[in-house]
């Protein structure tokens, strides 16, 4: 697989590297990340960076990670990128939530390499 | 003063993230009578908590963890305590706390990083730890995963700190070990709908 570029929202700089991990340990060795502690810092980044590939937590200060795919969508900024929520918020109020804000995927935290490697490589096999 | 902050945030968060607003007019309603004193059996049941430091431990660190009912040593001069507080259909909060040393070594697990001292990063690590706890716990139970709001986690660490909180409604307190390191994680109920 060619170089992907993905952006990892996530106020914890830990789970921002947790999630680097894990995605390469799911195959994605290619990888260029670039990290933001916040939605807002994550919409300023993709207004000077392209990406192939998003991953948010929902639950962040100042911006939570729905409020962040509301704006990434309503501002057009990365259209056709997929997003996956990663979060601990499992219920299916949730994932509808995330789903109609314009998540393509959903993964509940804690979660497994596996999980990772069956959610986010089909959407980028699909891109 | 700190519980009720985080409550405070997870109570915001339960409404800002539509818990307790339903996509229609329909799910708000049922929303609305949604009760959680039916399954207060299930959301006070211990097995939960065991059940969901066993699962966040293993995903995330790749150790085995488990319940330690034996005599607690003495505690580490330095400690490090994350809350993170429920809102909607049940208020209170879940409590992680261990010696700095456990600390260390459950960040180094998460990060593959050496750490020497309780820093930002073994800070963050430990608040994201009890944020999968907490989040792990209530999705053990339907109507709370879908109604109870959880906040961001607040992280102290440092000497010669108690936490004092006033009767709950319930309370769970487990202590694991891992590794030759223990912690301690506590549920604090202090109101359930």
């Amino acid at each position: 697989m060619s170089e992907i570029r993905t952006l990892i929202v996530d106020d914890s700089s830990v789970m921002r590297k947790i999630v680097e991990r894990s995605l390469r340990q799911a195959g994605l060795e290619s990888l260029v990340v670039f990290e933001a502690g916040s939605g807002v810092e994550g919409l300023d980044l993709l207004k000077i960076q392209h990406v192939d590939l998003i991953l948010s937590d929902i639950n962040m200060p100042s911006m939570d990670g729905l409020e962040f795919l509301r704006q990434l969508r309503g501002q057009n900024l990365a259209p056709g990128v997929p997003v996956v929520m990663i979060t601990t918020e499992s219920s299916e109020e949730h994932v509808k939530q995330a789903i109609q804000s314009g998540a393509q995927g959903y993964i509940r935290k804690p979660f497994t390499v596996d999980q990772v490697r069956e959610r986010v490589l089909p959407l980028l096999n699909a891109a | 003063m700190l519980l009720n902050g985080v409550r405070r945030a997870a109570i915001a968060l339960s409404g800002s993230s539509g818990i307790a607003v339903g996509i229609n007019g329909t799910e708000k309603e049922h929303t609305m009578v949604c009760s959680l004193r039916e399954s207060v059996h299930l959301v006070s049941d211990p097995k939960n908590l065991d059940a969901s430091v066993e699962e966040v431990f293993k995903l995330m660190l790749g150790v085995n963890c488990q319940r330690y009912t034996g005599p607690v040593e003495s505690a580490e001069p330095e400690s490090v305590t994350a809350v993170v507080g429920f809102g909607g259909l049940l208020s209170g909060a879940c409590v992680f706390r261990s010696g700095a040393s456990a600390a260390i070594r459950i960040a180094t697990h998460m990060t593959g990083m050496e750490f020497t001292e309780v820093d930002d990063t073994v800070k963050d690590g430990i608040g994201e730890i009890c944020n999968m706890l907490a989040g792990t716990w209530k999705s053990k139970v339907p109507n709370l995963a879908a109604n109870c709001g959880l906040s961001i986690p607040a992280v102290i660490s440092g000497r010669d700190y108690n936490m004092h909180v006033q009767a709950p409604e319930f309370k769970l307190h487990h202590t694991f070990k891992f590794d030759g390191a223990s912690f301690e994680v506590t549920i604090l109920c202090d109101g359930l709908q």
